[in-house]
C-alpha cells in the first residue's frame, strides 16, 4: 500500500499570538484549505475527504456545506484528543486515497483560541474524577506535567543534560530566525536566555515549553498518478505508522516501558513499511510540546540510543541546514507556530519540494513524528519519488 | 495531619473503585483472584487473565522516588501561594512495577531526588458534601 498516496498541495494562514487571531477558527480552517487546494492547482468542489485529529470542532459536514464541496466519500479522525494524532490523520487520507475511498483528502488543523480557551488545562472543582483522581488531588494537572514526570526519570536514567533539553528549544529559535512566517522569526534564544528562564514544571523551562497559537494549516493528498497531472511536484507519503507497544495504554506512568515517548512501536513499524534505516533520513520534524519528550521521541525513533543522546542534539548536530540530522526546520510548534504540530507536516513537504527556509540538500526522506509522551504515537515517512 | 495541597483543593470523588484506595489508611493495589496479579489503577478486568473477580490488596506502604516533579508555575492561579510544590512517582516495595503518584509530606519540594526511599502517610480529611471520611495516601521520605 506505501507510496500510493502523494502529497500535492499545502497552505497556512498567517500565524498569530494566542488569541490574535482576527478571523474565527473557521475561517482560518477554511482559508487554509483554500490554499492548500489552490497551490495543488484544485478547485474545492474536487474535495471529497477530510481528516483531522484532535476532535476538531471544524466538522466535515460545515466544512463541505460552507466550502462547497460536491460530496465527502470519506471523512474521519484518529481516536485521542492530543498532538500524537497528527500524522495518524494523514496516515488516514494515505489509507482513503490508496483504498480508492476518495479522490482527493484534505488534512487540516485550526485553532483560535482566543474564540474557544485554552486547551489542555484541567482546572477541578471540588471533585476530581475516575483516573484523574489519582492525579488531580495531589496538583498534577497538566500536559507539562505528565511530560515532566516522563523526562525527569529519562534524564535520570541516562544521564541526559539539561542542555540536551536545551539543544531542541536553541535549534527551533535558530531555524525560525530563517523563517518570515514565524513568530519567534527575529526573536533570537540564547543558551543563557534559556538557562535564566523561569522554570515551569522542573525539569522544564519557561523555553522547554511550546507557546499557544492561533492558524490554520492544511495539506491536500491524492493517488500519485492523479498527482502527475497537478500543478506542484507531488511528495508522496512512503510510510505512516500508528501504535502502542504492550500495555503502552496503562494509566498513570504504570506502563511497564516508563519513561516512555511512546514511538518504540511507530519507530519499527514506519523503517519495516518504509525498507530504509533513520540513517536515510535528511530531516525530521519533531512534535515538541515540551523539549524532554522530543529527546525520547528521537531515540524511539531508532535515531540513536538513549546513552548517546545528549551526543546526538549537540554541535549543532540538530541544526539546519548542515547539521548530521536538522529537526524543526520551520522552528515548529516552540517557535513558527504551534498549531497542535501540523505545520511539520507542512515544512516537511516543502523539505522534499527544496522550499523550505532552511533547505536542506538533497532530500530523499523528510519524517514527522507526533506529539510524544501521550499514546498512541504516529509518524508519517515522506519520501522525494 | 494537614493537607499536602491547599485546604479546599479538589478532593477524589469516591466510586466503587476507587473507595478503598482513598479510604482504608493502607496503601492498596487491585488484585486478580484468579491469576493473583496485581495492578493500578484499578480496572474492569485483569490485565493478565481479563477475569473481573478483583480485590484490594493493602500493601506495606514503602517504596522509592521513581520520578518527581516540581511545580512552579501555578495551574490554575489559586495555586500561587502554594508553589512551589512536588509530585512524585512512587515505586512500591512490595510490587515495584505498581507506581503511584503523590506528594512528599516531608521534605522540601526542590530536594526531591530519584530513588529516595518513602512510607506511606494518610492526610485525614472529610468530604462534607459526600459524607465521607477520606485518608489520602501520601508520602514521607525515610531516607534521602
Ligand atoms: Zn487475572
Amino acid at each position: 500500500m506505501q507510496g500510493k498516496a502523494a502529497v500535492v498541495g499545502i497552505g497556512e494562514t498567517t500565524y498569530y499570538k494566542r488569541g490574535e487571531s482576527p478571523k474565527t477558527e473557521f475561517q482560518l480552517a477554511s482559508e487554509a484549505i483554500g490554499k492548500a487546494v489552490e497551490d495543488a492547482g484544485l478547485e474545492l468542489k474536487d474535495i471529497d475527504g477530510v481528516t483531522s485529529y484532535m476532535e476538531s470542532r471544524n466538522d466535515p459536514g460545515r466544512l463541505s456545506a460552507a466550502l462547497g464541496m460536491k460530496n465527502v466519500a470519506f471523512a474521519a479522525q484518529p481516536w485521542g484528543g492530543g498532538g500524537n494524532g497528527v500524522a495518524a490523520s494523514v496516515a488516514l487520507a494515505d489509507a482513503a486515497i490508496s483504498a480508492g475511498y476518495a479522490k482527493n483528502v484534505v488534512v487540516f488543523r485550526a485553532l483560535a483560541q482566543g474564540q474557544f480557551g485554552r486547551f489542555g488545562q484541567s482546572k477541578p472543582r471540588t471533585h476530581a474524577y475516575g483516573n484523574s483522581a489519582y492525579s488531580a488531588v495531589y496538583g498534577f494537572l497538566s500536559p507539562a506535567h505528565v511530560c515532566a514526570m516522563q523526562t525527569t526519570r529519562f534524564m535520570h536514567e541516562y544521564g541526559v543534560t539539561q542542555d540536551s533539553l536545551a539543544e531542541i528549544a536553541l535549534a527551533a529559535s535558530a531555524h525560525a530566525q530563517l523563517n518570515p512566517r514565524a513568530l519567534r522569526y527575529g526573536k533570537p534564544l540564547s543558551r543563557q536566555q534559556y538557562h535564566d528562564s523561569r522554570w515551569i514544571a522542573k525539569p522544564f523551562h519557561l523555553y522547554d515549553c511550546c507557546p499557544e497559537n492561533d492558524g490554520a494549516t492544511a495539506i491536500v493528498v491524492t493517488t500519485r498518478e492523479r498527482a502527475r497531472d497537478l500543478k506542484q511536484k507531488p511528495v508522496p507519503i512512503l510510510a505512516a505508522a500508528q501504535g502502542l507497544g504492550k500495555r503502552d495504554g496503562a494509566l498513570i506512568f504504570n506502563e511497564p516501558a516508563f519513561p516512555t515517548s511512546f514511538n518504540r512501536e511507530v519507530g519499527q513499524q514506519i523503517w519495516e513499511r518504509a525498507g530504509i534505516q533513520p540513517k536515510d533520513v535528511q530531516v525530521a520534524q519533531f512534535y515538541e510540546n515540551f523539549t524532554g519528550p522530543v529527546l525520547m521521541a528521537i531515540t524511539e525513533m531508532g535515531f540513536c540510543k538513549p546513552e548517546e543522546i545528549n551526543e546526538f542534539v549537540a554541535n549543532g548536530n540538530i541544526q539546519g541546514p548542515g547539521g548530521k540530522l536538522p529537526i524543526n526546520t520551520s522552528g515548529g510548534n516552540l517557535a513558527e507556530c504551534y498549531i497542535h504540530g501540523f505545520e511539520l507536516i507542512n515544512e516537511a513537504v516543502r523539505q522534499v519540494r527544496g522550499q523550505s527556509t532552511c533547505q536542506v540538500p538533497d532530500v530523499e526522506h523528510s519524517l514527522v513524528v507526533s506529539g510524544p509522551g501521550f499514546s498512541p504515537g504516529s509518524a508519517v515517512l515522506f519520501s522525494s519519488d | 495531619m494537614s493537607r499536602y495541597m491547599p485546604d479546599g483543593w479538589a478532593l477524589p470523588a469516591i466510586d466503587n473503585k476507587n473507595r478503598d484506595f482513598f479510604t482504608s489508611g493502607k496503601i492498596v493495589v487491585q488484585a486478580c483472584k484468579d491469576c493473583d496479579t496485581v495492578q493500578h489503577p484499578p480496572e474492569d478486568i485483569c490485565h493478565v487473565c481479563q477475569g473481573s473477580a478483583l480485590e484490594s490488596r493493602f500493601c506495606s506502604g514503602e517504596g522509592t522516588v521513581y520520578s518527581h516533579i516540581v511545580v512552579e508555575h501555578p495551574i490554575p492561579g489559586s495555586l500561587k501561594d502554594r508553589v512551589p510544590y512536588a509530585v512524585i512517582l512512587v515505586s512500591l516495595t512490595d510490587h515495584p512495577q505498581i507506581r503511584i503518584l503523590g506528594n512528599p509530606v516531608n521534605i522540601e519540594a526542590r530536594d526531591v531526588a530519584v530513588g529516595q526511599k518513602v512510607r506511606a502517610v494518610f492526610e485525614s480529611l472529610e468530604d462534607k458534601e459526600a459524607g465521607l471520611e477520606l485518608k489520602i495516601p501520601q508520602w514521607e521520605v525515610i531516607q534521602t
